[in-house]
């Protein structure tokens, strides 16, 4: 039964519009173990156009993190190349915001101070980008806590201070990899809705990385579906659920056709 | 945010905590009053052991004396520039251990075997390279010092979170930039640990050196009032001796609680 939902990958991306933000051209990437050499990827071609919301899911060791850290600009692929608005992506960019699985907060700073952080780095004045820094960490919800230390804050406290360190630069990109993992559900659910509002709002453009296929099909507009041994995409689904997406978004029995199919691309992979 | 859980509440821990301190009081009176008392009974030679009571009249008149301030000035000065010497020297070696890989392979096997030598044996050959005064009791104590405070920079600055270094690459930070903001930071709690041991091997190098040979200082004070036989003396420099490593400890513990307050603690 032949999905016309599905989009098989080989398709020419020279054909890609001129929305596309990023793409990726038949990239592999080798690494090379004592064990002997892993094939982490295996020519991986694919597109994300402007203000999508592209979620990478597979099971572990099927490169999804491996794509996002060379999409990121911090692992050189073995072939092929990473484009960014049709440049080849050499080194990460302050158009490209990163998030971890967990916040990466440092004890000694503030939320405030570490939300300056890449200020700093930048070499921007950070008193230039303090109120700009306070209007986001209102935004995600932690008004209260701008001078608390990061071991004062719960696990998705902390996620939403990352959540404000990456937002504050307003990346055209947010790249993230398994930013909720560390969660419970509860906060998870509470944490992927807060996300979609705000880069929604923002038109922000977003890779998220999971092995969650519910998380990834409610919040996605493409979900790429990678199987391991070698890493590759074995296919992409479009959702196109209608947004704003709800909880009550789950109950769509179109919700439940798109998580079977994201299912049968995985296989028997899982 | 208070941790409370069903089975030791807040009164009940602090009920505890108070129990144990008046136990440790307790202890440390019954040691007094049994060394006070141990000498009296005959038991033990009041020659070897003189009573609890000798040693503090010793220890007061002691400090009363002329000469007195003089031995104690030479000996702290030996233990603060040994220790300043030492924690510099290591954290210096520590650091370029660390950030620089070479270095570290050409470099570790001579640290491990030097680790490994019971540094107390340099203290004769110290005294005869840089003589009888304060200068071999200041590179005694160095050489002591400075390896707990190399050994934990390395080990702090090995142990940095990868995700800290990665988010600082995906901001483009250099190499100075990641140094300073996450890396150094990131491992001063552990290399405070070291600098706190320094301080305790500074006091012992600074006396052994004296033990060894000198003419001044409280070690040369300790070892002449023990070939004099008079052990309430020797007791009495041993106590300032005791305070001085104590003061030192514990104000380098308020320094760390001050400074490194995001130190997890237990």
């Amino acid at each position: 039964m032949p999905n016309p939902k599905l989009q098989l990958v080989e398709a020419p991306v020279a054909g890609a519009s001129d929305r596309s933000v990023i793409n990726t051209r038949s990239i592999s990437k080798i690494f090379s173990l004592p064990e002997g050499p892993v094939t982490a990827l295996r020519d991986v071609n694919i597109t994300v156009s402007k203000g999508d919301f592209v979620s990478f899911v597979g099971p572990s060791g099927c490169g999804k993190s491996t794509l996002l850290n060379i999409i990121a600009g911090l692992l050189p692929p073995t072939s092929g190349t990473a484009e960014l608005y049709g440049e080849a992506i050499t080194s990460p960019s302050r158009r490209m915001g990163f998030m971890f699985q967990t916040a990466v907060l440092l004890p000694w700073r503030t939320v405030e101070g570490n939300v300056l952080l890449p200020a700093e780095v930048y070499g921007m004045d950070p008193k230039a980008v303090r109120d700009k820094a306070r209007s986001v960490i209102e935004a995600v919800g932690l008004k209260d806590f701008i001078k608390a230390y990061p071991k004062q804050l719960s696990g998705g406290m902390q996620q939403r201070v990352a959540l404000a360190r990456v937002l504050t630069y307003e990346p055209e990109i947010l790249l993230m990899d398994e930013p909720f993992g560390a969660l419970d559900e509860f906060t998870r659910e509470a944490m992927n809705l807060e996300l979609m509002r705000i880069t929604q709002s923002a038109g922000i453009t977003c890779i998220f990385v999971t092995h969650n296929i519910t998380e990834a099909v409610f919040l996605s507009d493409k979900v790429v579906v990678m199987t391991p041994r070698p890493g590759k995409v074995s296919g992409v689904v479009d959702v196109t659920l209608p947004r704003p997406r709800e909880i009550e978004t789950m109950k769509d029995p179109a919700f439940a056709d798109l998580i079977f199919e994201v299912r049968n691309l995985l296989g028997r992979h899982i | 945010m208070k941790h409370v859980d069903q089975w030791t509440d807040n009164t009940t821990q602090r009920r505890q905590d108070w129990y144990f301190r008046l136990g440790a009081i307790g202890i440390g009176i019954a040691i007094l009053a049994l060394w006070e008392v141990l000498p009296l009974t005959g038991l033990v030679n009041p020659i070897i052991l003189p009573p609890f009571s000798k040693v503090a009249v010793a220890l007061f008149t002691l400090m009363q004396q002329p000469f007195f301030p003089g031995h104690l000035a030479v000996t702290f000065n030996e233990i603060i520039i040994g220790f300043i010497i030492g924690t510099l020297l290591g954290l210096g070696i520590g650091i370029a251990l660390a950030v620089w890989p070479s270095a570290k392979r050409l470099a570790y096997p001579f640290v491990v075997g030097f680790q490994a030598i019971p540094k107390i044996v340099f203290a004769p050959l110290f005294i005869a390279w840089f003589g009888f005064g304060q200068t071999s009791k200041i590179v005694m104590a160095v050489v002591i010092a400075f390896f707990p405070v190399l050994i934990n920079t390395m080990v702090g600055l090995e142990s940095v979170p990868s995700d800290a270094r990665k988010l600082m690459r995906s901001l483009k930070a250099t190499p100075l930039q990641i140094f300073w903001k996450v890396s150094f930071l990131h491992a001063l709690p552990i290399i405070f640990a070291g600098v706190q041991a320094a301080f305790t091997f500074a006091v012992i190098g600074a006396i052994v050196g004296e033990f060894v040979g000198s003419q001044e200082g409280l070690g040369y004070l300790l070892n002449l009032y023990n070939f004099q036989l008079r052990i309430d003396r020797a007791f009495a420099v041993i106590v300032i001796l005791a305070t001085i490593g104590a003061a030192g400890f514990f104000l380098l513990e308020w320094a760390d609680r001050k400074f490194i307050f995001w130190r997890e603690r237990s």
